[in-house]
């Protein structure tokens, strides 16, 4: 180990350790420690902790690519003018739909409240910034600069201008971690917005796929369908887009088809994202189990009264 | 170089931290996955140039900080280190009776004893990726190894004087 001499090497009962021994006492702490790791939360301090002590790592990891960009933007003065017409343009045409959606949403919960129906297209947004994406190329998540001190709890989703990009897994107080919908361990239920046909669909680690694995041959489903969030199992908010089919096939002597889509969402390109959860909770799904390990409700939806209680009560 | 003399820690601890940094480095996702391992390079270099203060407990340590750093299960990397430190350790004699160019080719099994785990333990966790490319870092990594323990050996050197 660091920092030890020749003749006070580990030593137990006055003998050395043969480095074989020392091997597998190490296998057996690792695989407790991954047991313990996948069964519960209690490492995620531990976690929380190291992954402080390793922040100037991330940070100079992170350095030359903010500093590219700093620099080209320094310099590219006509492209950002540019890009401030193309957006101020932008906000016009989204300020000009909004005038609108206030309208329909208004109609919308009128209607609703006809149907008698609990749910709520109310849903509370927080701008978050991705800091960092996954290194390890086999597993899909964003590191946001947005923690529990922001309101930002387990399960929170995460869209982007074009659709839904995942949701919050591990939350420490000044940052949290997302998995995106396209990591191989994710799967998120969607239905063809063309048929309503319910379906998963499923991370491939590439984040430009997703496969729908569980379509019959007979689905009514082509390419350029596009896909919505569902919103059953309660995870994601229904309605979001979240995939465009790019690839159907059929295979013969096969029960289920083959079908491939691409997320809408930027899931490697952006740099912000949005989070977003219902503020008016009461069809919303039970809270992630250990949400409630992840501390405080939603802090913007503090001043909402009945989201804030409401996420209590549901956890 | 067989025998090595002794090193300052912060010497280990600096080119640890680097070589995590350029591990780290956002890179398009086509590059990432060839990445070679930088910092397991750098690892299992300590372990063979001072295996009495580097070997598999502080390969472990270090491992953990891939994990922590990747939000991966506690220990997967750290066990992944230890197991081939342990080999590096136990081949160490013969690794440094080779020229450092021949020295690729050595490494490249405990480069795949060290995938391999990560492989195995992905695979038991349910996280089933199983693409070609995914070995890639290991011949990257022996590849590379030459030139990355040639600067390290450099860098030991202008310490030691």
């Amino acid at each position: 180990m660091l920092g030890l001499s020749d003749d006070d090497k580990p030593r137990f009962l006055g003998r050395r350790i043969a480095p074989g021994l020392k091997l597998v006492a190490l296998a057996i702490i690792s695989i407790v420690l991954m047991m313990v790791d996948n069964a519960h939360d209690s490492l995620s301090t531990v976690r929380g902790a190291l992954a402080v002590a390793l922040e100037p790592v991330q940070m100079a990891a992170e350095m030359p690519g903010d500093a590219a960009n700093y620099l080209k933007n320094y310099f590219d003065r006509g492209n950002l003018i540019q890009e401030n017409e193309q957006l101020s343009q932008k906000v016009l045409l989204l300020q000009g739909r909004l005038q609108q959606l206030a309208a329909l949403q208004a109609e919308n919960e009128r209607i609703r409240a006809l149907l008698a129906s609990a749910s709520s297209i109310n849903q509370n947004v927080l701008i978050a910034r991705i800091l960092a994406v996954s290194p390890d190329p086999y597993r899909q998540y964003v590191k946001l600069n947005k923690g529990s001190s922001d309101g930002v709890f387990v399960g929170q989703a995460l869209i982007d201008a074009h659709g839904i990009m995942g949701q919050v897994t591990n939350v420490t107080p000044l940052d949290s971690r997302a998995i995106l919908i396209s990591d191989p361990n994710n799967g998120i239920p969607v239905e063809v917005n063309r048929t309503g046909l319910q379906t998963i669909a499923q991370g491939t680690g590439r984040s430009n796929a997703l496969t729908l694995p569980f379509l019959p041959n007979n689905a009514d489903i082509k390419v350029g369908d596009l896909l919505v969030s569902s919103g059953l199992g309660g995870r994601y908010p229904p309605n979001y887009p979240v995939a465009r089919v790019t690839k159907v096939v059929h295979r013969p002597g096969e029960e289920f088809l083959d079908v491939t889509a691409k997320p809408t969402a930027d899931l490697d390109r952006g740099r912000e994202a949005l989070l977003v959860w219902n503020s008016n909770s009461n069809d919303d799904p039970p809270a992630p189990d250990n949400a409630g390990k992840s501390g405080q409700p939603p802090a913007a939806a503090k001043d909402d009264a009945s989201g804030a209680s409401d996420n209590k009560a549901a956890q | 170089m067989i025998i090595s003399q002794r090193v300052s820690s912060l010497l280990i601890v600096v080119t640890l931290a680097v070589s995590l940094v350029i591990t780290l480095l956002p890179m398009p996702a086509t590059m990432s996955a060839a990445r070679p391992a930088f910092y397991t390079m750098t690892v299992l270099f300590w372990t063979a140039n001072q295996p009495q203060r580097f070997g598999p407990i502080a390969a472990w340590l270090a491992g953990i900080a891939i994990d922590v750093l990747y939000g991966t299960p506690f220990a997967e990397h750290g066990l992944a280190m230890a197991v081939a430190a342990y080999v590096v350790v136990k081949g160490r004699e013969l690794l440094w009776s080779f020229p450092l160019i021949q020295q690729s080719l050595l490494m490249l099994p405990v480069f795949a004893v060290y995938e391999f785990m990560l492989f195995w333990i992905d695979g038991v966790a349910g996280l089933d990726v199983n693409q070609w490319w995914r070995w890639l870092p290991v011949f990257s990594s022996a590849l590379l190894w030459p030139i990355w323990a040639f600067l390290l050996e450099r860098i030991a050197e202008l310490e030691v004087g």
